[in-house]
């Protein structure tokens, strides 16, 4: 129970004193989870389903979204 | 045996198929679910006694919204339709819920004949573009606690004041990149809340399976 208090506590103030120092893309991250999420919800009922798919999601998702920033990050530097 | 009468027979349940075992999902009443899901995120799936995903949907797409505005400092979700500011975004916070309906009402009251934001300045108030009128007391309010802003931004034209600057420029400017990772956090929570009102009112979309693409492959 105190060490559920200290880290619900702990983390956002320790979050936000770190948070400028994260670079912005991996703000993007949870929304991948998010996104993941809601998606194998909407398209499953059993929670062991919604679970996998879940991963399955943000597996593709992660996967897309990297190849499409690895290309951009290619371009930026050859040109 | 007396056949029943009209009447006295039971309105037809409206069911969806589970897509993971084929079970009947009773949708109750879709039309009210999809409303209820939409008001509050996962509402309508506990209406309907969907219990695990109300909760899920619930936590998810409420988290992302709260966790939007606290990023965003409170100022990324508005409602404001004014040449030069005018806030597409919002079209997809709406999707979010009665959670965010307040930025309407106070968009309202501050463009309407109050010329002030009915719950104060902080809270999804619209930004003041330049030269828009005000309440003397509002721009007042405004001057004592925003850090951006003091008297000398507003001309006086009694019985109202003007605002000479743009607010949101200043509000990006103290932001930075928050504000622009609040609004994305905002937007994607009201996107997936039409893809949960879906799902309230007709079910799971469902995938398909490996045995339906082998059966679609043979039969073609």
């Amino acid at each position: 129970m105190f060490s559920v208090l200290t880290s619900t506590l702990v983390c956002p103030v320790l979050f936000a004193a770190l948070a400028d120092q994260v670079p912005g893309i991996f703000f993007g991250l949870p929304l991948v989870a998010l996104a993941s999420l809601v998606f194998a919800a909407t398209h499953h009922e059993d929670p062991a389903e919604i679970r996998f798919a879940t991963i399955h999601w943000a597996v593709w998702l992660g996967g897309i979204l990297g190849i499409v920033l690895a290309a951009v990050l290619l371009l930026g530097w050859f040109a | 045996m007396a056949l029943p009468r009209d009447n006295q027979r039971p309105a037809p349940r409206i069911v969806a198929v589970s897509p993971d075992d084929g079970s009947a999902i009773d949708l109750r009443n879709p039309a009210l679910a999809a409303i209820l899901s939409w008001a509050v995120p996962g509402l309508g799936q506990l209406y309907q006694g969907r219990v695990f995903k109300g909760r899920l949907f619930m936590g998810a797409i409420l988290g992302a919204f709260l966790a939007g505005m606290w990023l965003g400092g409170g100022k990324v979700v508005y409602a404001s339709w004014k040449p030069g500011d005018t806030r597409w975004a919002f079209v997809c916070q709406a999707g979010a819920g009665l959670v965010a309906m307040p930025a309407v009402v106070q968009s309202l009251a501050l463009h309407g004949a109050t010329k002030q934001p009915l719950f104060g300045s902080r809270f999804m108030a619209p930004p003041l573009m330049a030269g828009q009128y005000v309440s003397r007391a509002y721009a007042d309010r405004l001057a004592a606690s925003d850090p951006d802003i003091d008297a000398d931004d507003f001309f006086d034209r009694p019985p109202l004041k003007q605002f000479r600057g743009e607010q949101v420029s200043l509000w990006q400017r103290r932001l930075g990149r928050w504000f622009d990772i609040g609004t994305l956090y905002t937007m994607l929570a009201g996107m997936l809340n039409v893809l949960v009102v879906y799902d309230a009112w007709a079910g799971p979309l469902g995938t398909p399976t490996d045995e339906d693409r082998k059966a679609r492959s043979k039969s073609t």
